[in-house]
C-alpha cells in the first residue's frame, strides 16, 4: 500500500494552502490565537509564490489593506478569530457594499470578549452572518476536518470571486490548531476562477456598479486598470455616485442581496452519512460534525436508524437539502458548541411538525456519549 | 499609445459642495492643479478619501480612480491598493489620501503604519482642527483654548504635530503649509512626485465652526503651519520604498519548507483506537514526543490526531498534548479515556489532575510516570519510572513513549525509532539506549 502523499497538518495550514491552490496573491493579517497558523503559514508561502504578505499592526489594517488589494485586482484573504473579527466588522460591511471580493477566514475560539484564546468553541455563527446592517447574506463555508480545510478555504475563494463578495470561512479551535494526517492526493478542490471583467474596450460606457438584473454580478475593473472605477461604501447609484434614497440605489442595495440568494442552490453544500430508514437526523457541522459521525457509530451498533447531516455551507442556508434530509424522520437534533442553539435558531422553522432538539455545550467539547445518551432518550 | 493629458481632472462646472470661505475649495483647486502639472495618466491616480467635508471631494473628479472609504481608514486602504500595486503589478500606480484632522484622529495608527512601512502613498491632511461634518466638535489637532461645540470653555488638551509624529516614524517627505499659500501646488505635486510615503498637513479654516468664537485668521493659520514645518524637507531621500524593499528582500525567495510527505513503511497490529496524553513542562519537548509518536503511527499507516495545551506564555508551565491512533479515520478528536498517559514533571501532574485526566483514567489506562512525583488515586496500572534521572529532562517523554511502544509492539519499535531518527539523525542512539533501560521496568 502506498500513502505517498500523507503529510502532517493542522487545519489552518489546510486553509493556507488551500487559498494558495485557490489562486490567493494577498494576505495581510494580525496574529490571534487560535487562527495564527493561517497568517504564519501565509507569510512564510505566500512570497514564495510571488505573492505579498503582510503583518499589519492590527485587525482593521489588516482587512482594510486586503480590500484596498482587492479593488487593485489581488484575491485576498486574512484570518482571524472572534477578538479580531470584532475589529473587522465595519470593513467587512464596506467590501460587501463595494462589491469588493476578499475571503475572511474565522478560527472560533470561546467568547464573549477576548474570552478563552486557546479554548474552543463554536459561537460565532450569529455574529458572523448577521454582522451587517440589513443582515445582508454573507455566505459561510465551516470546515470538520484539516482535509476539508483546505477544500472550503478554495470554495470560498471561487464564491468571493465568482459574487464580487466577502466570504468566511468559518473554523474553530479544534479544527484550526489540531495536526491530522492529511491524504494529499485525495484533496478536493473548486475551480480556479477570477471576477469577471469587462472584454471591450468601451471605457466611457463602464458602470463600477452596473448589473441589468438584480442577480447579476457586476464586471470588475481594477483600479489603476482602463476603466475608471468609482467606489464607495456610501450608498450609490450603479456608477458609484453617491445617492440618498433614489429608486436605483435601493436598486442596488436589493441587488446585494439578491446576487447572493440567488446562487443559494449552488452553494449549498452538506456531507450526508445516510441511512435512508432513518427516524432520527442529526444536524450539525464544524467539530461538532466529527463527533457526531461517531456518535452516529456507536448508535448503529446499537440498532438504531440515524440520518447525520454536516453541513458545510452553513449560509446561504441549503434549505432544500436539509429539508430533503428531514423527510422521514420523527426528531431532528442539531448538535453545536454554544449557549444557545445559534444555527438551531435559524433552521428550525424548516421543519414544522417535526420535533427539533438541540444538543448544545460550551467550555467545553461535545462528546459522543453527549449525543448518544441525547438521542437514546 | 499616447495618452492626452486632461488640463484639469475636476468634473466641468461642478459646483463644490463646501461652505463659502472653506478652505477645501483652495485644497480641491491645488490638488487638481498638482496631478495636472505632474502630467499623470488619470487611469493611473487613484483618490482614497473617507468620511468628511473633505472626504465627499471623489464626486468632483472625472477621470482619476476614486475610493471613497469608512472614516479615518483611507490610509489603510491606501496602502493595499498600493501594496498590490507596487509588489503584484506595474507600481504605476500614484495612491493619494485625502484626509481631514478628524479622520487622522481616527485612523491615525494606519497613517503611522504607512510612514513606517515608506509605501508610496501620499496623504493630504485637511486640518481644519474640528470635526466639520457632524458638528464641529474638536478633533485631536484642535489648539489649546480653541472653542467648539465640544469644547465651550475653550480646548483643554494640546493639539497633536502631525508632522513632528510622522517624521518620528522614519517618513522622510513631511511638510505643512496652510491652504492659502501659493506654493501648495508645488508641494502637493512634489510630494505624490516622492517615491515612498508623504505628508502634507494643509491648515486650513472651518468658516461655519472655527471662526466667530476664535480669534483666528490667516496669520494664525500661516504661523501655525510654520511651526509645523520647522524642520525642513531634506536634500536627499535615503529610503528605500517599501514595495521596492519587499520585491528585493522578500519575494521569490526559495521555499524553506522541506517535502515532508510520508510513505508508509510498517505495519501495525492496531484495530481501532489508542488515545494517548503526554504531560510534562514547558520547554522539555513533550509535544515534540507527541509529534514522534504520531508520526510513527503514520509511518505504520495509521490515522492521527495531535492537540497541544499549555499557558498563554508558551514557554512556562506545564505542557500537555494528546494523540490519537486509529486503525480507522478519526472522527471524535477528544480523549474521554485514555489508554496511555505520560506524566515526567510536576507541572504535568497538576495538568492532567487539573483536566480531569486521571479521574477519567480506568483500568484499561497505563500511567507511566516520573517516579519522584507524589502517589495518585486512579484505577489504572501505574509505573512509576526515573523517566528524568534516566533520560534526561528533555528526552523524558520520547523515551518513555518509545519504551512504552517497544513493550505492547502493536506499533514496531522500528517505526517511532524512525520518526525520532528523522528529527534527531544519529543522536537516535541516546533514545535506543533509553528504550533499553526503560524497557525492563515495564514489564
Amino acid at each position: 500500500m502506498s500513502i505517498q502523499q500523507i503529510k502532517i497538518r493542522t487545519g489552518n495550514q489546510m486553509i493556507a494552502e488551500g487559498a494558495l491552490h485557490a489562486g490567493c496573491q494577498f494576505f495581510a493579517g494580525y496574529p490571534i490565537t487560535p487562527a495564527s497558523g493561517i497568517y504564519k503559514s501565509m507569510i512564510e508561502e505566500l512570497p514564495r509564490r510571488n505573492g505579498v504578505a503582510i503583518s499589519s499592526p492590527d485587525e482593521i489594517s489588516a482587512l482594510a489593506y486586503c480590500v484596498g488589494a482587492s479593488a487593485r485586482g489581488a484575491k485576498a484573504m486574512t484570518a482571524t478569530s472572534g477578538p479580531g473579527w470584532s475589529l473587522m466588522i465595519e470593513t467587512v460591511q464596506y467590501a460587501l457594499m463595494t462589491e469588493l471580493p476578499v475571503v475572511i477566514a474565522v478560527v472560533q475560539r470561546l467568547g464573549p470578549s477576548t474570552g478563552g484564546a486557546t479554548q474552543g468553541a463554536q459561537g460565532d455563527i450569529l455574529l458572523t452572518e448577521y454582522c451587517t446592517s440589513g443582515a445582508y447574506t454573507i455566505p459561510i463555508f465551516a470546515p470538520s476536518t484539516a482535509e476539508e480545510c483546505f477544500e472550503v478555504a478554495s470554495l470560498a475563494m471561487f464564491w468571493a470571486e465568482e459574487l464580487r463578495t466577502p466570504v468566511i470561512i468559518l473554523s474553530d479551535k479544534e479544527i484550526g490548531m489540531m495536526s491530522e494526517d492529511v491524504n494529499f492526493s485525495s484533496l478536493v478542490s473548486s475551480p480556479v476562477n477570477y471576477r469577471k471583467q469587462p472584454v471591450n474596450n468601451d471605457t466611457d460606457g463602464y458602470k463600477t456598479y452596473n448589473f441589468k438584473s438584480l442577480a447579476d454580478v457586476p464586471l470588475f475593473s481594477p483600479i489603476g486598470g482602463e476603466h475608471k472605477t468609482t467606489i464607495t461604501g456610501s450608498a450609490h447609484d450603479k456608477g458609484g455616485s453617491l445617492q440618498k434614497n433614489s429608486p436605483e440605489t435601493i436598486e442596488v442595495l436589493r441587488h446585494l442581496q439578491k446576487k447572493i440568494t440567488s446562487r443559494a442552490e449552488e452553494m449549498a453544500f452538506v456531507k450526508t452519512d445516510d441511512d435512508p430508514n432513518a427516524d432520527i437526523l442529526i444536524i450539525s457541522f464544524g467539530i461538532t460534525a466529527r463527533t457526531a459521525r461517531e456518535a452516529v457509530k456507536l448508535a448503529r451498533k446499537q440498532g438504531m436508524r440515524v440520518r447525520l447531516v454536516n453541513v458545510i455551507s452553513l449560509f446561504p442556508i441549503p434549505e432544500k437539502l436539509l429539508k430533503k434530509a428531514a423527510k422521514g424522520v420523527h426528531t431532528i437534533f442539531i448538535a453545536e458548541e454554544n449557549l444557545t442553539g445559534q444555527y438551531r435558531s435559524v433552521i428550525q422553522h424548516l421543519f414544522a411538525g417535526t420535533i427539533v432538539i438541540g444538543i448544545n455545550s460550551f467550555g467545553k467539547m461535545i462528546t459522543p456519549n453527549d449525543i448518544l445518551g441525547c438521542i437514546t432518550l | 499609445m499616447t495618452t492626452v493629458q486632461p488640463k484639469t481632472f475636476l468634473k466641468d462646472s461642478v459646483a463644490f459642495p463646501f461652505c463659502k470661505g472653506c478652505g477645501h475649495h483652495h485644497y480641491v483647486h491645488n490638488l487638481d492643479r498638482a496631478l495636472s502639472s505632474l502630467q499623470l495618466d488619470p487611469k493611473k491616480v487613484c483618490i482614497v478619501s473617507d468620511i468628511g467635508c473633505i472626504g465627499i471631494l471623489d464626486s468632483l473628479f472625472v477621470s482619476p480612480h476614486t475610493f471613497h472609504t469608512t472614516h479615518g481608514r483611507s490610509t489603510a486602504f491606501a496602502t493595499g491598493v498600493e501594496l498590490a500595486d507596487g509588489i503584484l503589478n506595474d507600481s504605476k500606480l500614484k495612491t493619494v489620501v485625502v484626509i481631514g484632522d478628524g479622520g487622522a484622529t481616527i485612523g491615525l495608527l494606519h497613517v503611522v503604519n504607512a510612514a513606517l512601512m515608506n509605501v508610496d502613498v501620499t496623504v493630504l491632511v485637511a486640518n481644519n482642527m474640528l470635526y466639520g461634518m457632524t458638528g464641529g466638535q474638536h478633533s485631536g489637532f484642535s489648539p489649546l483654548e480653541f472653542i467648539t461645540p465640544t469644547t465651550p470653555e475653550g480646548n483643554i488638551v494640546p493639539p497633536m504635530d502631525i508632522c513632528a509624529m510622522i517624521k518620528s516614524c522614519g517618513a522622510e517627505y513631511v511638510t505643512s503649509i496652510s491652504a492659502t499659500d501659493k506654493n501648495l501646488t508645488n508641494v502637493i505635486a512634489d510630494a505624490i512626485a516622492h517615491p515612498g510615503f508623504a505628508l502634507v498637513e494643509i491648515v486650513e479654516l472651518c468658516t461655519e465652526f472655527a471662526i466667530g468664537n476664535n480669534k483666528i485668521d490667516g496669520k494664525t493659520i500661516q504661523a501655525m503651519a510654520e511651526q509645523h514645518n520647522a524642520a525642513t524637507l531634506p536634500a536627499t531621500f535615503k529610503r528605500k520604498e517599501f514595495c521596492e524593499e519587499y520585491k528585493s528582500k522578500v519575494l521569490g525567495h526559495p521555499s524553506k519548507i522541506k517535502n515532508d510527505a510520508l510513505t508508509q513503511r510498517y505495519i501495525s497490529s492496531l484495530h481501532g483506537t489508542r488515545r494517548w496524553v503526554i504531560a510534562g513542562t514547558a520547554g522539555e519537548k513533550v509535544q515534540l514526543s507527541s509529534y514522534l509518536l504520531m508520526r510513527a503511527g503514520i509511518l505504520c499507516g495509521l490515522h492521527a490526531t495531535q492537540k497541544n495545551d499549555n499557558p498563554v506564555t508558551q514557554g512556562s508551565g506545564f505542557s500537555l498534548s494528546e494523540v490519537v491512533l486509529s486503525s480507522e479515520e478519526i472522527y471524535y478528536t477528544g480523549i474521554d479515556v485514555p489508554d496511555v498517559v505520560i506524566i515526567s514533571s510536576a507541572e504535568g501532574l497538576k495538568e492532567v489532575t487539573a483536566n480531569g485526566t486521571i479521574s477519567r483514567s480506568n483500568k484499561q489506562t497505563v500511567i507511566i510516570m516520573e517516579d519522584s512525583l507524589p502517589e495518585i488515586t486512579t484505577s489504572a496500572r501505574i509505573y512509576r519510572v526515573p523517566l528524568r534521572s534516566m533520560c534526561t529532562p528533555q528526552r523524558a517523554t520520547t523515551s518513555a513513549v518509545a519504551a512504552f511502544i517497544a513493550r505492547e509492539l502493536v506499533i514496531p519499535i522500528e517505526a517511532i525509532v524512525d520518526s525520532i531518527q528523522m528529527h534527531v539523525g544519529e543522536k537516535v542512539s541516546l533514545y535506543q539506549d533509553d528504550i533499553k533501560k526503560l524497557l525492563p521496568l515495564l514489564s
